[in-house]
């Protein structure tokens, strides 16, 4: 005889199965609820977690992926910092970066900062804040910056130390409020005229900024100008840093060897060198995110294990009150295997009916979510499979108690039972 | 054909064994309509039990068929009982949420028997005994009697060849139990083993022999 004995085997059992539930209404009410609540967690986890690294890991994304910075550590390493002025890079540096003499940088542009002050801008009577940033072409590249008009620094821009600039939106909204086209109009910088050749793109870093994780750097209210022009307006060729693109995410580590052995070459010990990489923010960005993973995942398994209490419960007590029934049944033919189907059904039927619910009510939770932080929404089908894997596999673990015992009884002792 | 040899069965209370079967031989032929009457106790409904495979005996053997009751598995034995038994019992003979015709298509069911199939044997069955229009009530809804006729129609769905009847008209009154013997007589003209627990000597009286148990040993053999 067949293990399973058709479809029709099947619906009756799947209807005593649910007579079974009707009957407890209240119990199986609560089993649901318990499935259903662990269920949402695991969906929120789920959810929270592929939508907080795609998020994050976009806002990442602005500071361009691959990026290494460089520059010279005056705070803990260098020994005479006193003694040495200067920020330890120049021209002749970058020049040697750029030839490429390190194999594993792909772009290289040299940054012009003054984080001591931040210049001001201004277009007629129209005033911005901005932060004054000289680079070279490839600059937008790296940072993955694109522009929403105008064009971008060329090297004739840099070879003439052309007055011309890139404004970040912020800056343009403040000077230009919308009315017309930044593009091809004279600002002030400093009481320099500046011809606007571009416009960057608005770049959204706001949950970044929100942890405090953006570096300190307003992204939407940048001034590039050509690092030379920078230089020139300063007397040095001094460069603030060196920001580079490496070939891949796995060249940081050399990337990192190659610039400070170029610059040892160079300078021997006189300066201490200090880097930061994207990789690092994209370890801590990890952590955090499997830190909620985790906090997620125990809520999730609390109320998954309360949910599967309640059904074993459920079940033990309706196994108990029906134990003539199941002798009836077994008096009439049912087998071990038999009982412990329809036992077994029964808690999956709970289960999976808690596991929807608990499915639906995630995917409210996420887009509910999504509307009240700006979180994206991406449940995914791989997700959806594993929550309702999940709560089957909750209702056969907390089944097969009750179901094993119901299948073990042996039907003389079952039909006595009062 | 029951052949039942030196059965003993006792239940442990406690430390203390209790005897209740003391070596009970027993052969009963197809087609026999027997009764097991004795004073309550002497174990009748214990030797109903072991004769319907529901419990097991500890000692002696019995063969139903030439099957070895005795060395074969639980769910070989559930096997036995679906294809050969078939069960009254005095009370709760029926699951009480379910429907007549879905009771009495139980044994089907565990049988793999498809469910147009099984439906048009349920309703023979119902029609047997005259309850074709109940179908549709659950036990709950049935009187005593019917639901004993319900569980007869049962009985007779998988054309078992053992009936086993425990005090079946034992809550039904005269009348009832009159109807529900009928009912067991026509059975027995069709070829049925039946073998039934009774305490009331006018309904013993419907079988062709009757076996009285005294402290779990046979103390008369009536034909
Ligand atoms: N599961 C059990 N555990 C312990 N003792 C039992 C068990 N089942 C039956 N007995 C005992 O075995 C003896 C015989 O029981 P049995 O049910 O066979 O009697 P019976 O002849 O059917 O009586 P009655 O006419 O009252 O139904 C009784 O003393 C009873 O108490
Ligand atoms: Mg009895």
């Amino acid at each position: 005889m067949s293990y399973f004995r058709g479809g029709a085997y099947f619906r009756d059992m799947f209807e005593q199965a649910l007579w079974a539930l009707k009957d407890n209404r209240l119990r199986t009410i609560l089993s649901i609820l318990g499935i259903a609540v662990g269920i949402t967690a695991v969906m929120a986890v789920g959810t929270v977690g592929k939508g907080g690294r795609h998020l994050i890991f976009n806002e990442l994304e602005t500071f361009g992926l691959k990026s290494v910075w460089i520059f010279r550590d005056f705070v803990e390493k260098d020994p005479r910092r006193a003694v040495r002025k200067g920020t330890g890079i120049d021209n002749g540096d970058y020049a040697a970066v750029d030839a490429g003499c390190c194999p594993a940088v792909r772009h290289v542009s040299p940054v012009i900062r003054d984080f001591t002050y931040r210049p001001s801008v201004r277009y007629g009577n129209q005033f911005a804040k901005s932060d004054l940033h000289g680079v070279n072409a490839d600059y937008l590249a790296i940072n993955n910056d694109n522009l929403s008009s105008g064009r971008p620094l060329r090297v004739e821009d840099e070879q003439r130390h052309r007055r011309v600039a890139i404004i970040g939106p912020e800056v343009e909204r403040d000077l230009f409020g919308g009315s017309r086209s930044a593009v091809g109009s004279e600002i002030r910088i400093d009481d320099q005229k500046y011809l606007v050749v571009g416009v960057l793109a608005m770049k959204d870093r706001g949950f970044l900024e929100s942890i405090g994780s953006a570096g300190g750097e307003r992204t939407n209210s940048r001034v590039l100008i050509p690092y030379t022009t920078y230089q020139q307006m300063r007397g040095n060729d001094e460069v603030t840093f060196l920001q580079v693109e490496t070939k891949g995410l796995d060249y940081t580590g050399a990337a990192i060897a190659q610039l400070k052995g170029v610059l040892k070459r160079r300078y021997g010990d006189q300066y201490a060198y200090k880097t930061i990489s994207m990789e690092q923010y994209i370890e801590t960005a990890g952590r955090i995110l499997k830190g909620v993973s985790v906090i997620g995942a125990i809520a999730a398994s609390v109320s998954l294990l309360v949910g599967g209490m309640a059904i074993m419960n459920i079940m033990s007590t309706s196994v108990l009150e029906r134990t003539r029934e199941i002798g009836l049944r077994k008096a009439l033919g049912a087998r071990r295997r038999d009982i412990l189907l329809q036992i077994l059904m029964e808690a999956v039927l709970i289960s999976a009916i808690g596991g929807i619910a608990g499915i639906v009510l995630g995917l409210l939770a996420s887009v509910g979510l999504a509307l009240a932080t700006g979180f994206p929404v991406l449940p995914s089908w791989w997700l959806l499979a594993v929550a309702f894997a999940v709560s089957i596999s909750v209702g056969l673990l907390s089944g097969y108690y009750p179901a094993y015992r119901a299948a073990s009884m042996q039907p003389v002792v079952a039909l006595r039972y009062e | 054909m029951i052949a039942l040899e030196n059965i003993a069965k006792s239940y442990s209370r406690g430390d203390v064994a209790i005897p209740v079967l003391n070596g009970v031989s027993l052969e009963i032929d197809s087609g026999q309509f027997v009764a097991i009457m004795g004073p309550s106790g002497s174990g009748k409904s214990t030797l109903l039990n072991i004769i319907g495979c529901l419990d097991r005996m500890d000692s002696g053997t019995y063969r139903l068929d030439d099957v070895d009751i005795g060395s074969t598995s639980d769910d070989e034995l559930a096997v036995v009982r679906n294809g050969k038994l078939g069960f009254v019992f005095q009370l709760f003979s029926l699951i009480p949420r379910i429907n007549a015709r879905r009771n009495v298509e139980l044994p089907l069911v565990y049988a793999g028997v498809a469910a147009a199939e099984r439906r048009r044997r349920a309703i023979a069955a119902l029609t047997r005994v005259g309850l074709q229009d109940r179908a549709d009530h659950t036990a709950a809804q049935l009187s005593g009697g019917q639901q004993q006729r319900v569980a007869i129609a049962r009985a007779l769905i998988n054309e078992p060849a053992v009936t086993i009847a425990d005090e079946p008209t034992g809550s039904l009154d005269t009348a009832t139990s009159h109807d529900i013997m009928h009912l067991f007589t026509e059975l027995h003209r069709l070829g049925k083993t039946i073998v039934m627990v009774t305490h009331e000597p006018e309904i013993a009286a419907y079988a062709q022999r009757v076996i009285h148990l005294r402290d779990g040993v046979i103390e008369r053999d009536e034909r």
